[in-house]
């Protein structure tokens, strides 16, 4: 098939998308699992939709293509751009511009729409020709999105548009495009408005999560009329597992990684566990679940416990404690501020004017590994319920000493 | 549904044409210079001939609209949807008491749908009317370019008064806060939004060209980095938001160099750190040994 800058199945980009960015090592060979002419496609899409960002380095060996994007730097989220490249035909580019400038008139039944797009077509030497029945599809479709009204009066349906409503400014959709769930769609209405100053920036932006807005979509929709879904998923090595019917119940989000989940009971496992949004490729909405308020009950009721977005640990066991003891100096009181502002569901007491106790009982207390680490040349004592979690912790400490040749 | 040619870029620059077309006849360089603005690197090798050759019929041979007037298109329900639902984001009410809202449609998620789980809990107040009041005062000065005078508070805790001109608000997920980025005399700065004890339009003879902006000074660090417990991806992620290169140097081991604010060299001493054995920083060696350093305290206190 001939290159083409639009594609038909988002799906086909999504993971090359992130790949190109998260990683940006991989080089023509490493995309295994794509012919390379698949591959030369992508990689020549990508540099027309996303050119300023895209790096080349030349090796003896290879040449690597990466994506490489400063999110302080960079206003709005270049990859917003991958959402705007849906294919469509010539019959459906000439007829949506058509239809929405017949309608902005008034209202008209099919016949008198099918007419009024053969007058206008009439000017060219060789006018195309739309059938009632491709254009009621058009306009069926529309219906749906919502940009065009259907109204029956007697056996005849009659058409219209709705009004042209007034938009938020330019400065809400420019500060919540970047910064709220499926920002994507201020960056279809920003398209909208005349260009503006960017008057904001963002710091510490994690922007991968824009490529999973059609899976947070369907799942609104889902959490919001109470229903179950089938996810379809795949695994860390990309292979298809199989389908999971579950109820979804939360998205979790984090600001410090970029990464989404959805929080959801599994009712073959009879219980709640986490969904990286990432690895879940589509949704199927089905029925209402009768013992939704229920789960989220229980669901709120463990969030006390939840570091992360685990909800069993490792081990098995039930719940595990940690807690550490951190000294500060008196210029260091920020110390002590840290703590409290990054506890989450843990507690934070003072013991003294130089030293604070952090504690917390969680279901996976491997998740706090990372964090606890953040607190490296302050921490006295540390204590975990579990033995073996304790012993990780010290071997992968004394680890980084010899890696680093503490004596 | 979200992957629609109706939000497309083609769609949205064949308007751009057709808006130019409804005032006069669009020539061909014209409309390369459209297409150039208003889609992709290669669009042109598409959109041109679709137009010119009338594969696309909305361009008639003179280059006038085929359409009587220039294009519209209602808002979506999915567009609405979304409106609605960030009307209720209590930062909505920094810009405006009024949100727009659509009464037809319910939002498309409601903040009992999500939770962030790591964000900071000491974010600005919101709710703060003072606060409120700043920020839009900020946001209008930056878009007229006016000159403000604010009061801050320094180190040692005494007030400074400082006339500046301001360039732009920086949010932080992470911290949920705003920074004020200025230029001013002698040097430019960033303020902390809920750190300003004042701040009012100013009104005296100040010379907005010698006011300079603060430069960020980026430095480089290089790290090893060995793909044990995901780590390749997890760090990789975490980092996502930087300028960056990766290296695979063999299966396990890569090498990932990161471009970063000097400003922000202890945050990413820590942020390092957090990964463990998986990262192991090899250069620049002032970096690396406040590495070592860390964690040679940590070894006199464990003993």
């Amino acid at each position: 098939m001939a290159y083409s800058e639009t594609v038909k199945n988002f799906n086909r980009i999504r993971d090359d998308m992130r790949q190109f960015y998260v990683y940006g090592f991989k080089s023509r060979d490493e995309y295994t699992k794509k012919s390379g002419r698949s591959y030369d496609d992508e990689r020549r899409r990508l540099e027309s939709w996303l050119g300023d960002y895209v790096q080349f380095r030349q090796t003896p060996e290879k040449k690597t293509v990466f994506l490489s994007i400063d999110s302080r730097i960079t206003h709005h989220n270049p990859l917003y751009k991958a959402w705007k490249t849906k294919s469509f035909t010539e019959g459906d580019i000439t007829l949506h511009f058509l239809l929405m400038d017949i309608l902005a008139e008034g209202t008209f039944s099919l016949s008198e729409i099918a007419d009024r797009v053969d007058e206008m077509l009439s000017e060219f030497t060789e006018p195309k020709t739309f059938d009632e029945s491709t254009i009621r599809k058009k306009l069926k479709e529309y219906e749906k999105e919502g940009i065009v009204l259907a109204e029956k009066r007697g056996k005849t349906m009659y058409y219209s548009r709705p009004p042209m409503e007034e938009l938020p400014s330019r400065d809400v959709l420019d500060f919540f495009s970047e910064t709220a769930p499926c920002g994507v769609i201020g960056s279809f209405l920003l398209d909208k408005t005349e260009e503006g100053d960017d008057l904001f920036g963002f710091k510490h932006h994690y922007i991968t999560s824009a490529l999973d807005s059609e899976i947070l979509c369907a799942l609104f929709p889902a959490m919001s009329e109470k229903r179950m879904v089938t996810l379809k998923l795949v695994n860390r090595m990309e292979k298809d597992l199989k389908p999971e019917e579950v109820v979804p119940l939360q998205v979790m989000i984090s600001v410090q990684n970029g990464r989404q989940h959805l929080m959801a009971y599994v009712p073959r496992l009879d219980r709640i566990r986490s969904y990286r949004v990432d690895y879940i490729v589509s949704v199927k909405t089905g029925d209402v679940c009768e013992r939704y308020d229920e789960l989220l009950n229980t669901f709120r009721s463990m969030q006390s416990h939840i570091w992360g977005v685990s909800t069993q640990g490792q081990t098995g066991s039930r719940m595990e404690h940690v807690e550490f003891t951190v000294r500060y100096r008196d210029n260091e009181q920020f110390i002590h501020e840290r703590l409290e502002r990054e506890k989450r569901c843990g507690t934070v007491e003072r013991l003294d004017g130089n030293t604070s106790r952090f504690s917390a009982d969680v279901y996976d207390v491997r998740e706090m590994f990372t964090w606890i680490r953040t607190f490296l040349c302050r921490i006295t004592e540390i204590r975990f319920s579990n033995e073996e979690l304790e012993q990780a912790f010290r071997e992968d400490l004394e680890r980084m000493y010899r890696m680093y040749e503490i004596e | 549904m979200l992957f629609s040619e109706l939000y497309s870029t083609y769609y949205n620059a064949v308007a751009r044409i057709l808006r130019s077309a409804a005032e006069r006849p669009v020539d061909k360089k014209e409309l390369q210079r459209l297409i150039l603005e208003n889609a992709f690197g290669e669009s042109l090798l598409t959109i041109e001939p679709a137009l010119s050759e009338g594969r696309w019929q909305l361009l008639l041979p003179g280059g006038s609209s085929v359409l009587e007037k220039a294009p519209e298109m209602p808002l979506t329900t999915l567009q609405k949807q979304w409106v609605n639902a960030i009307s209720l984001d209590k930062r909505m009410r920094l810009f405006t008491d009024e949100p727009v809202l659509y009464p037809d449609v319910p939002p498309l998620f409601t903040e009992d749908m999500i939770t962030v789980t790591d964000r900071y809990s000491d974010g600005d107040d919101y709710e703060d009317e003072a606060y409120r009041k700043r920020f839009r005062l900020i946001l209008s000065a930056i878009r007229k370019e006016q000159l403000l005078r604010i009061t801050t508070e320094n180190r040692r805790g005494r007030l400074v008064k400082r006339v500046i001109l301001p360039l732009s608000l920086e949010y932080s997920e992470k911290d949920d806060k705003f920074r004020l980025i200025a230029s001013g005399k002698p040097d430019g700065g960033t303020y902390n939004l809920s750190r300003l004890k004042s701040c009012s339009l100013y009104n005296g003879e100040y010379w907005k060209e010698d006011m300079k902006t603060h430069t960020v000074k980026m430095r480089k660090v290089t790290f090893e980095l060995y793909d044990e417990r995901n780590a390749l991806e997890r760090s990789l992620l975490h980092f996502a938001h930087f300028e960056k290169e990766v290296e695979r140097l063999d299966e396990k081991k890569y090498l990932v160099t990161i471009s970063y604010d000097r400003d922000d060299e202890t945050e990413m001493v820590i942020r390092l750190l957090s990964f463990g054995p998986m990262v192991r920083v090899t250069g620049p060696d002032r970096f690396t040994e406040l590495i070592r350093e860390r964690l040679r305290n940590q070894k006199e206190l464990f003993g």
